[in-house]
């Protein structure tokens, strides 16, 4: 193995002699191959970058674009409804991130102590299944279920069990500031948890048994294996997760885009659903404005991105990506 | 004697958490399946009612031919079929291509390929240069803006460069002596070396293009050209639903759509539950 490996590298230096010409020549087949690529790449992730100028424009659907300067950024970092949205976005993605992985590390470890494997597998295989169901119908099955109108089985049950009087009406849940957060929380637990479980299995698997067998002769109970052997071992892996995540905070929309309606905009409007409206669902959209609140999004984004990259480097001596 | 008793003791209590354990479980399962079944049902019961039924009351199908029969709810789920299908191919074929290219190490610029898609990962233009271009494209108004959108993943492609890279290299070499050009080493040794990869990063492209509700909120008005999940929050969050027939309730119907709108991939996935889930597990190889 190790031979073969040298040979592969002599070969390298050999070839690396060779003028560049012929290399290019000698490999011309991938170069063709990688031309599709490099077409939609430059297509969909690189033409738009030249877009990004609007951000420095007055750019209505009708007429020319023109050129303002800092007017955009000084409108936004004015405009309350950005901030709301800015500060929506961090607080409800980092909670989701955390309450998700929480709830995956616990499922996960009591997943692990499951003894009979026919019962793990078959548990694993529903618990992944929210994940792979869209948000679009994660969202209608919720409004269904938290309607406020009869057939709304959370306010018929409520009814059902005397919590709501005869008097009262129905609660619309999802119109509601107090409660959205905490459904939209829920609703994040019960689609991702399932699917947060498998790194964490992937962890745990590759703990090696011989640590629990000495844990046994010294008469530890189950409880302090579970946490002084792999708590610790989870550690890194959690860090991990929350590292690479982190990076993506910014991202959010359609799981809110789904769920929020005019009622919550004070708690559930994200930046990316916040550049929507100001785009989509306006009469006369100024796309430069919705463009520089995309770039500052962006930027954050980048920030995000260099901060994390930098601590996996620290944590797991390897960047992101 | 004492030792023993202790042992059976120790034993009682390995037990007892098992059953606690497998209880937590059990629930955690249901929790799960109730609100899908909950669907379910009364997707095929005539009337809606708020209460949790095991079975429907008043059994009945219409719903689901009301799907069938009523052509703007049917056109949708064809577009819905057409899109996956052809996203998930191109998505196949970009990114096996790509991450094949990414491996050859001999190639000049081969740096400066990874470097190119990199950077697509760390910074995009957004929502709005994004569909300034797809406008210019002449996708705006049109279904394929889908299967162009999702056709190309770099992380996907990278993905897919790791598992190739988990190829011998000597079979590479030795395909090269005998003569094999770049692209018969792509087609007689990596791609039938890659079928659990191609069957788990594609399923991710399906699932993907299927899924997407967003892209066609944003980029699609006209009717004819919706996927089934729009179609679905059109119905259910709008409220626009067509009439019903079979003296089926709204709400019936808004049930059966759902089923419809996770039918494909639910009839799949017991199958191919390990290619779903071993895409996770080609990216955490590399971790």
């Amino acid at each position: 193995m190790f031979e073969k490996k040298k040979i592969i590298t002599s070969t390298g230096v050999e070839v690396r002699k060779k003028p560049l010409g012929l290399r290019i020549w000698t490999n011309r087949g991938y170069y063709v191959m990688f031309l599709p690529v490099a077409i939609f790449v430059l297509i969909l992730n690189y033409w738009p970058l030249l877009g990004v100028r609007f951000a420095f424009y007055n750019y209505k659907p009708v007429g020319e674009p023109v050129f303002n300067g800092f007017e955009n950024f000084t409108k936004l970092f004015a405009t309350d409804a950005f901030w709301v949205a800015f500060k929506n976005t961090l607080e409800l993605s980092i909670m989701k991130l955390l309450i998700t992985t929480a709830t995956a590390v616990i499922v996960s470890i009591f997943l692990n102590e499951m003894g009979n494997l026919l019962a793990k597998k078959a548990l694993q295989t529903i618990i992944y299944l929210p994940h792979f169901m869209s948000w679009a119908v994660v969202a209608a099955v919720a409004s269904l279920f938290l309607s406020p109108s009869v057939t709304g089985m959370v306010n018929g049950m409520l009814r059902d069990w005397g919590i709501l009087g005869e008097a009262d009406k129905n609660i619309y849940f999802l119109a509601n500031k107090d409660m959205w957060r905490p459904i939209f929380y829920i609703i994040n637990i019960w689609k991702e948890t399932g699917w947060g479980t498998i790194i964490f299995l992937a962890t745990l698997s590759g703990i090696n048994p011989e640590l629990y067998e000495a844990a046994d002769i010294d008469g530890a109970t189950r409880f302090q294996k579970m946490r002084f052997i792999t708590m610790p071992a989870l550690a890194n892996t959690i860090l991990t997760v929350l590292i690479l995540n982190l990076a993506k905070v910014l991202n959010m929309f359609e799981s809110v885009f789904v769920l929020y309606n005019n009622a919550v905009f004070e708690v559930a409007d994200v930046i990316s659903t916040y550049i929507y409206r100001q785009t989509f669902a306006v009469a006369l959209p100024n796309y430069g404005y919705s463009t520089a609140v995309g770039l500052f999004r962006s930027l954050v984004g980048c920030l995000l991105f260099v901060i994390c990259n930098w601590l996996s480097k620290k944590v797991r001596g390897r960047g992101i990506v | 004697m004492a030792e023993k008793a202790v042992y059976r003791q120790k034993k009682k209590k390995i037990k007892l958490f098992d059953i606690v354990n497998y209880i937590v479980f059990i629930l955690l399962g249901l929790i799960i399946l109730v609100p899908i079944w909950k669907v379910v049902v009364d997707s095929l019961n005539e009337v809606g009612i708020y209460q949790f039924r095991l079975w429907p009351e008043q059994f009945t199908l219409g719903a689901y031919k009301t799907i069938l029969e009523e052509q703007t709810l049917i056109r949708p789920f064809i577009n819905s079929v057409v899109t996956t299908v052809v996203g998930a191919l191109l998505g196949l074929t970009l990114s096996t291509l790509g991450g094949y290219v990414l491996i050859q190490f001999d190639m000049p610029g081969r740096g400066l390929f990874a470097t190119f898609l990199t950077i697509t990962m760390i910074f995009s233009g957004g929502m709005i240069p994004e569909y300034l271009v797809m406008k210019e494209l002449g996708l705006v108004n049109n279904m394929w803006i889908l299967v162009v959108k999702h056709g190309m993943s770099v992380y996907n492609l990278v993905l897919m460069r790791n598992f190739f890279e988990g190829i011998p290299a000597s079979l590479y070499e030795s395909a090269r002596i005998d003569g094999c050009t770049p692209m018969g080493i792509f087609f007689r040794i990596v791609l039938p070396l890659s079928k659990a990869a191609l069957a788990s990063i594609g399923l991710m492209f399906a699932v993907g293009v299927w899924n997407d509700y967003s892209t066609v909120k944003i980029y699609i008005t006209d009717p004819l050209q919706v996927n089934f999940q729009y179609k679905l929050m059109v119905m259910v969050a709008d409220g626009d639903t067509p009439n019903t027939s079979y003296g089926v309730s709204q709400t019936t119907l808004h049930n059966a759509g759902i089923i419809m709108a996770i039918l494909p991939f639910m009839m799949l996935y017991p199958f191919l539950q390990k290619y779903f889930v071993k895409g996770v597990n080609i990216g955490a190889v590399k971790e």
